[in-house]
């Protein structure tokens, strides 16, 4: 694939007899934000790592940027890790300057670089304070900044909006559908499905170290039937008379009339309506949504991912 | 490289704006000028101290007399020596301060007891006053006239309730509120505690000891009874003791009818003892102040590696657990090879050592520049010896090995742990082998090429305090080629091994590793 910012080809991470990454293969497009999905301990960050090359893989390969090593590449990427950390005397502006110098910016390059964007993200006041004296999700920010004030190629962000408050994850948002449009291709991990089904074209779900699936949110959303909801105090079985119903389940809301009724591709939903009317079945709710991403995780993902679907 | 200055340089400046950087700096030269000037200033603050004399014999209390006066006139000698040493205006001749201060106290010496008394005459008839108007000519336009301090012990009034003919134990039983300052004496106007009594019991001449006798048992109830709290303060009874054996002596010699004269002028002869280098030119043999001091200097220089190599480790040390624990090392390395990162903070941390050291230097060279008295000048001949030996080139050589062995262990500590606690106990044992050259750097000077110090300088974790330390005693030349081999061997070794430790262990969270698995790193390729 010729526009591929980054492949991987069935790549391997074992550590003694664990293996937390098993046989990813997948394909980055350029210009494109890709989502990195999964529970806890699922490789996330194991892949991230070997992507950049600061971990090996125990097999397979991986071509980024055109080439096998992200070192040979590294001015090129930006990185975010999973755990924040900056240098806590250092000032603010300063810590951008640096990380942006490391990554091959000249020194006065870097200081305008990193002024400009504290003032864009909303951080112009902090400029001069010592990092030690931000707030937690200030100094994420400062560090989403650092990572990406040499304009790289390609951006790589573990997890990048954990710990942010509602506001500043919309920046951060509009930060990331900024780089795209600026022709960036952004890689990010998260567990908040709002995030991937908002700002990614493709999302990649792995589990145990595994793939479960690789395309784009639409191709993922096919993957669960259409559903529609209803409520009714009549019986419901009576529905099972339409041929597009493929199942009647209740839902899990809590209200004990409410039932999940799973139907075919080419099912027109308002055949239940008409259906309804007929045989004088009382609807107190009809809604017919598309599945959520929440939905398509907690349906791929099963079991493992019930300890975070509440986050 | 560019990447390895980077790092280095971030290292270097944000070493140097911490408090605990300039803190370090500024306590050294704080603490050395601070004791100069306390030290100087106690000795002239030599308070007056009162004493009393009771001598039931009769017979010793002109001696007890001289010693005190012949202690007086050496202070006031000394003084005025020190006096003409500050304010001369020649300055270059090669250490006189000590050989005139040693001059003027044998002068003390020589001086005859019944000649004590004319020359305490002479002193207090204005004979400094003329030996002032003869140096005049060598002193500065501007120095402050000399002034004769007062006599530090002064006789104290007897308080009236003292029979002096008392048994002794009695007379010290009255006394003992005085001598332990639960009672003031009197002296003239002014009143202190009594600092000594000197008890000279009647039949005191049976306790004299002769060569050819059966040597008596000490007894504490025999001979002159020095009674004082102040234990360390030996220049009175010391003085009192050789003032009254020379006494007893003068007496033995007319007893004998021999020319107390003549005794006295035998006794004054001497004959020099020179010592000699047989290692040094020809005509420069003789060992000079400078020598000695050249063979102690190594002492003060391995003194200063261990305390600049201490703190440079230290903040290589806490600076690595700090990224570690703040995951900051995760970007880093994706960014710069651990290789480089090691390697940047190596120089940067290393340079801030250079600093300390640097602006420790400069603090001393200004303050023996700045100060001119006799002391500092004793000091700047010293260092210019010092400097124009040939132990700088060493302490550079060790000083650098020396850093490079030691940061690169403590690099591989820091990459392993995640907290300072952890750190520290790792630590401990690499501080505890470093104070094993500390603690023996006087006796390896004292016998520089011996076998032990020899084999110790093979050790390579000591070869750089070691070998500096043998630095001035120009070890065998086998030691010096064979222990720089091994040294440069490990330092690469154990970069080699802190490097492959770094790598790893810097992206390693929970228990540092067990020793099987950093086994298992060393011989994997990558």
């Amino acid at each position: 694939m010729p526009d591929s910012v980054l492949s991987l080809e069935n790549v391997v991470k074992t550590y003694g007899d664990f293996t937390a990454v098993d046989g990813i293969s997948l394909n980055i497009p350029k210009g494109s934000i890709y989502g990195f999905l999964g529970p806890n301990g699922a490789g996330k960050t194991t892949t991230i790592r070997m992507i950049l090359d600061i971990v090996k893989p125990s097999s397979g390969t991986i071509s980024i940027l055109g080439n096998p090593s992200a070192l040979d590449v590294r001015n090129r990427i930006g990185y975010l890790p999973e755990e924040k950390g900056l240098y806590k005397k250092m000032k603010v502006w300063a810590v951008i300057q640096y990380f942006a110098m490391l990554k091959g910016m000249k020194k006065k390059q870097a200081r305008d670089q990193a002024h400009r964007l504290l003032e864009k993200y909303g951080l112009k006041d902090f400029a001069e304070s010592k990092v030690e004296a931000l707030s937690k999700g200030m100094g994420q920010k400062v560090q989403v900044l650092s990572a990406v004030a040499h304009e790289p190629e390609l951006v790589i962000l573990d997890e990048p909006f954990s710990g942010l408050d509602p506001i500043n994850q919309s920046v951060l948002e509009e930060l990331i559908n900024d780089m795209a449009s600026n022709g960036q291709t952004v890689i990010f991990s998260t567990h908040v499905m709002q995030h991937a089904e908002r700002l990614c074209d493709h999302i990649l779900l792995i589990t145990k170290g595994k793939k479960v699936f690789d395309g784009t949110i639409k191709q993922a959303k096919a993957t669960l039937s259409r559903r529609v909801i209803v409520a009714t105090k009549n019986d419901i079985n009576l529905l099972n008379q339409l041929s597009g119903i493929d199942s009647i389940t209740g839902t899990d809301s809590g209200f004990l009339n409410e039932w999940q009724l799973d139907i075919s591709d080419s099912f027109d939903p308002q055949e239940i309506l008409r259906f309804c009317a007929e045989k004088n079945i009382g609807l107190s709710r009809f809604e017919f949504t598309e599945p959520s991403l929440h939905d398509v995780f907690v349906h791929l993902v099963g079991d493992e991912a019930r300890e975070h679907q509440f986050r | 490289m560019r990447m390895i200055w980077l790092i280095a340089s971030r290292e270097y400046l944000e070493n140097v704006r911490t408090k605990g950087f300039w803190i370090t700096i500024l306590i050294f030269p704080v603490i050395f000028i601070g004791i100069y000037f306390l030290q100087s200033v106690l000795s002239d603050a030599a308070p007056t101290r009162y004493y009393l004399l009771i001598d039931q014999s009769g017979k010793y209390e002109q001696a007890v007399d001289v010693a005190i006066e012949r202690n007086h006139q050496r202070r006031i000698l000394q003084a005025f020596v020190q006096y003409l040493l500050d304010n001369r205006v020649e300055t270059d001749f090669e250490l006189t301060a000590a050989n005139a201060s040693s001059a003027a106290d044998q002068f003390v010496d020589d001086v005859d007891a019944n000649q004590v008394a004319a020359l305490d005459e002479w002193l207090s008839n204005g004979g400094l006053d003329f030996a002032l108007v003869m140096a005049t000519p060598y002193l500065k336009k501007d120095s402050p006239p000399f002034e004769q301090s007062e006599n530090q012990f002064i006789l104290a009034d007897l308080p009236s309730d003292i029979d002096t003919s008392a048994a002794p134990a009695d007379i010290v039983e009255a006394l003992r509120p005085y001598l332990t300052g639960r009672k003031l004496i009197d002296s003239g106007e002014d009143s202190g505690p009594l600092f000594a009594l000197i008890l000279i019991p009647e039949n005191v001449d049976q306790s004299i000891s002769r060569p050819n006798t059966a040597p008596q048992a000490p007894n504490p109830n025999s001979g002159i009874q020095y009674w004082a709290s102040n234990l360390t303060d030996s220049r009175l009874p010391d003085a009192i003791a050789s003032s009254i054996n020379a006494e007893i002596r003068e007496q033995e010699y007319e007893k004998l009818e021999l020319n107390t004269e003549l005794v006295r002028n035998i006794q004054r002869t001497r004959m020099p003892l020179n010592q000699l280098d047989p290692s040094a030119a020809a005509g420069e043999e003789a060992v000079s102040m400078a020598d000695t001091f050249r063979q102690f200097a190594p002492i003060g220089f391995v003194y200063l590696m261990f305390i600049s190599l201490m703190q440079n480790v230290q903040y290589l040390l806490s600076n690595t657990i700090e990224e570690k624990s703040n995951r900051i090392i995760e970007v880093l390395l994706a960014s710069v090879t651990a290789g480089e990162l090691m390697m940047g903070k190596l120089v940067g941390i290393g340079f801030a050592g250079l600093t300390t050291i640097a602006v420790w230097l400069l603090s001393f060279y200004l303050f023996i520049t700045l100060y001119n008295s006799s002391e500092t000048e004793l000091i700047a001949q010293i260092l210019e010896v010092i400097l124009s030996s040939d132990l700088i080139p060493w302490f550079v050589f060790y000083y650098f090995a020396g850093y490079a062995l030691y940061s690169g262990v403590f690099l591989a500590i820091g990459s392993l742990c995640n907290t300072l606690k952890e750190a520290q106990a790792m630590m401990t044992p690499m501080i505890m082998i470093q104070l094993i050259p500390i603690a023996t750097m006087f006796f390896i000077v004292l016998d520089p090429n011996n076998t032990l110090v020899r084999i110790m300088s093979w050790f390579p974790l000591f070869t750089p305090y070691v070998m500096m330390n043998r630095s001035a005693a120009n070890p065998p030349l086998v030691d010096v080629i064979g222990t720089t081999i091994v040294l440069i061997a490990s330092i690469a070794l154990v970069l080699w091994m802190s490097g492959k430790i770094f790598k790893h262990g810097v992206l390693r969270t929970g228990q540092p590793p067990k020793i099987v698995e950093l086994f298992r790193l060393f011989r994997s390729p990558k």
